[in-house]
This record gives C-alpha cells, sequence and structure tokens, in this order.
C-alpha cells in the first residue's frame, strides 16, 4: 500500500512526471533555439517560468463558471498523470498493468483536449471560442490515425497490454520495422494531438491569440502549461514503449534506455516544430484524412495479413 | 522588514528570470513597432532571458508600448493594462512613447506613456534600436534584482 501511494506520488508518478516535463519542455525549447541558430534559455527555464505564474494573480473572469473554470486545469493534469502510470517506463512492465491499459491510455490522453476545448469555451472570450472549435476539429481529424496507429502493432502482438507489446516486440525485434508506417502515423498525429507546430492553429498566438487558455493566467495557467508538458512526456513514453522495443533486465539501464527513448521522440518534435509553418485547420483535417487514415489502414491491413503468415 | 522566507525570494527571482511580454501600439508610425519585431527575432534572441511574446494580457508580465498615445488608443491600452495580472511592468519603447515625442500637444494626442499608465522603463530613440530595448529589459530587471536585494538587507 505504501509502495503503491510511493509509486503514484513520488516515481514514477507525478513528482518524477512533474520534474521530467520541465526537463523535457527545456530540452525542446533549447533544440529549438540551437536549429534557429540562437543560444536559447537556459537550464532553469521552464521551472523559472512554472514559479512566475504560480506567483502572479490568477484573473478569474467575472461570468464564467468559476467551479468548473478553476477544475478544468487539475482535471487535465490528473488525467494526463493517472495516463502515465500505465506506460513502461525502466522495463516491459507498467506500474499496474492490465488487459486492455493502451485502450485506457488513450483514452485518458483524448481528457486534455476535452478540457482545452472546454476551457475555452467557458471562458466567455471570442478567441477562446475559436481556439475550442479548432481544438475538436483537429481532434475529430488526427484521432482516428493515431488510434489505428497505435493499436496495428497491437494486432500483431496479438494484446491490448502496453506491456504485452512490448515483451512481443522485445522476442521479435525485427518485427517492429514493419510497424514502420504506424510509426510515421503516430509521430505526425502525436503532433496534433500536442498541437505543436504544424497543427498549433487551436492556439495561433498570432491569430486567435492563445486559443482556448485565452482567460486563463498566474496559477491556473500554470498548471495547464504543467499539463501540456506532461503531455508530452507520456506520449512520449508511449511511443518509445510501443515503437522502440528495446528494454532492459537491470532497472538502471532500464531507466537510461527510457531515457533516451523519450529524448529521440522529443527531437524528432523539435525537428519538425523548426522546419514546418503553420497549416491552416481545413489543410490539416484534409491532410489527416486524405493521407494519414489511409496509410494507418494499409498498416492495419497489412498486419492483418501477417498474422496469419509470420511464425509467431 | 520583516525577513522574507524561500518562497517569496524564489518568487522574486522567477520574476526577474521569466519577462513574458506582450507588444501594443498606442499610436506609434510602425518605425518602432518593426525595431520591436526585431528585437524578437533569432538574431538577438531574447529567450536568453526568458522573454516569451505573448499574445494575450493574461499571460503577460511586461507591456512592451510603442508610440504617443492618442486619444483613440487611451482607453484601450488602460484596458489592457489592466487585463494584465499583478506584477506588471510597463517599457515605453521610443521617443514618443517617453514623452510625445514630435507629437506632443497635438490636438488628437494624449502625450507620453506615463499619462495614462505607470511607466517602468524608457527607451528613446527614433526609431529606438532592438539593442537599445534588449538593455533596457536587462536594466529593469537588474533593478529589480537590486531592489530586492535591498528589502533583504
Amino acid at each position: 500500500m505504501a509502495l503503491a501511494i510511493f509509486n503514484i506520488l513520488v516515481f514514477p508518478g507525478f513528482l518524477f512526471l512533474s520534474v521530467y516535463a520541465l526537463a523535457l519542455e527545456y530540452v525542446d525549447r533549447k533544440m529549438y533555439a540551437r536549429l534557429q541558430n540562437r543560444k536559447g534559455p537556459p537550464w532553469f527555464q521552464p521551472l523559472a517560468d512554472f514559479i512566475k505564474l504560480l506567483g502572479k494573480e490568477t484573473i478569474i473572469p467575472a461570468d464564467v463558471d468559476k467551479p468548473v473554470f478553476k477544475l478544468l486545469p487539475v482535471f487535465t493534469l490528473a488525467a494526463v498523470t493517472s495516463a502515465f502510470l500505465y506506460v513502461p517506463i525502466w522495463g516491459t512492465n507498467s506500474l499496474f498493468p492490465f488487459e486492455g491499459d493502451l485502450i485506457v491510455v488513450l483514452y485518458l490522453l483524448t481528457i486534455p483536449t476535452l478540457t482545452f476545448f472546454l476551457a475555452g469555451w467557458l471562458s466567455n472570450s471570442l478567441y477562446g471560442a475559436i481556439g475550442s472549435v479548432r481544438t475538436v476539429t483537429q481532434l475529430f481529424s488526427y484521432e482516428v490515425p493515431l488510434f489505428m496507429a497505435l493499436l496495428s502493432p497491437a494486432i500483431l502482438a496479438d494484446t491490448w497490454k502496453i506491456s504485452g507489446m512490448a515483451e512481443f516486440y522485445q522476442a521479435h525485434p525485427l518485427y517492429i520495422l514493419l510497424n514502420l508506417p504506424a510509426f510515421i502515423v503516430a509521430i505526425i498525429a502525436i503532433q496534433g494531438k500536442l498541437e505543436r507546430v504544424p497543427f498549433d492553429s487551436p492556439e495561433a498566438e498570432t491569430e486567435i491569440v492563445a486559443g482556448s487558455f485565452v482567460e486563463y493566467s498566474g496559477r491556473l495557467f500554470a498548471i495547464f502549461r504543467m499539463a501540456i508538458a506532461a503531455e508530452l512526456v507520456v506520449v512520449a513514453s508511449l511511443a518509445g514503449a510501443i515503437f522502440f522495443p528495446v528494454f532492459a533486465a537491470n532497472p538502471w539501464l532500464g531507466f537510461l534506455i527510457y531515457l533516451l527513448k523519450t529524448l529521440i521522440i522529443v527531437a524528432i518534435l523539435a525537428v519538425f516544430k523548426s522546419i514546418m509553418a503553420r497549416i491552416r485547420i481545413d489543410q490539416m483535417v484534409m491532410f489527416c484524412w486524405r493521407y494519414l487514415a489511409p496509410l494507418a489502414i494499409l498498416q492495419i491491413i497489412i498486419n492483418l495479413l501477417l498474422k496469419g503468415v509470420l511464425p509467431i | 522588514m520583516a525577513k522574507r522566507n524561500i518562497i517569496e525570494k524564489a518568487i522574486d527571482w522567477s520574476r526577474r528570470k521569466s519577462p513574458w511580454i506582450i507588444h501594443f501600439n498606442a499610436g506609434a508610425c510602425n518605425g518602432c513597432d518593426i525595431e520591436v519585431v526585431d528585437a524578437l527575432t533569432p538574431r538577438y534572441d531574447v529567450e536568453r532571458f526568458g522573454m516569451l511574446l505573448k499574445g494575450t494580457p493574461r499571460h503577460a508580465d511586461v507591456l512592451v508600448c510603442t508610440g504617443a498615445v492618442t486619444l483613440q488608443t487611451r482607453d484601450r491600452l488602460k484596458r489592457i493594462y489592466e487585463q494584465m495580472p499583478e506584477p506588471k511592468f510597463v517599457l515605453a519603447v521610443g521617443t514618443c512613447a517617453c514623452s510625445g515625442g514630435i507629437f506632443e500637444d497635438c490636438y488628437c494626442v494624449s502625450g507620453g506613456m506615463d499619462t495614462v499608465v505607470p511607466v517602468s522603463a524608457y527607451i528613446p530613440g527614433c526609431a529606438a534600436r532592438p539593442e537599445a530595448i534588449l538593455d533596457a529589459v536587462v536594466k529593469l530587471l537588474t533593478s529589480l534584482e537590486k531592489s530586492q536585494k535591498a528589502i533583504d538587507n
């Protein structure tokens, strides 16, 4: 019982997730800066931003639903943190593995998008409303390819358990090459989920100010930022566990491999952030349904066919 | 003066290290705005000081304001300033923002930035150079550090 509480609150739960989220945010921003040939922020920058926002005045607009407005950031962070408990960190096993945890993680990762929608919609701001509608429009375009891309490796592994998939691909490492189209789809869809640069029209600061977060300030916005940074960690860990099936029996070595995997994914995302420009929401929807979804369906067909052929 | 605890010191430190800015044109000829935008390019790299350009006043700490305040924008400027959460600072960029410049005593101009909102730092120049803007920000943060240290001692 005490160990479970330690696991949930300290490692690999809330505390570790927060610290690693700040670290990965720094890596992301520093890499982005270096790719633009500038020096970039110092190492404590995400921490300073977080503390500063915690210490600032929190303004709540007069005509919003106050309890919901205050609850949404906490709800987002809670959903992301719970999702993290089902993702393997230092070995093939996650903290509380069960059959079907892949679906639960994907479901919990959808909650932030919905809270972003509610946050913008409830803040009674025109910019917030536009950002919210874009968030949901984007959800309907990337979510289906992302689910198919993460579930098609599960078809080949014949399990809905993330740790089961990890064990399967560790036993058959070459099979992961068959999932290359799914990996490409997942990396692109992840950028839609995290609202990163090619798909950041929901919070496009140059046209709709800050999208859903336009009325959030101070402490509430700090929690939202932390939740977004934590979402990056969870998504990177999930993609690392599914698409880079390298695990070690030694927990320390396994943890190092985990850090390496997430850093690789964040590096890929940072490169995309610096070489791409924002695309319009209609272009985003068209791209996702015209190219990403068929590619993901192709991957599912390939995996279904291979399942009958390959010796498993 | 009571000794401040470590949390208050940490908050002071973080305020010096992470000034997020919002840019507002109160009636400038666009010369200073171009220079502000120039200061935000990768060449000058304001993210070294933790500065980020924010679109909404709710997220910003520093209001970077250009131009003499016209009667049209006076109420808007006041409203933008009031929408920013405490603590907040105002930078007056350019001679017009400092004093009204050549628009002083014009029939449609209220004057410099300090006729409407309290100003923390003045950056003269027509137009103010990006180096001058960065210098002003760093001086503002240094003076903040000095006053915070003075409270401690």
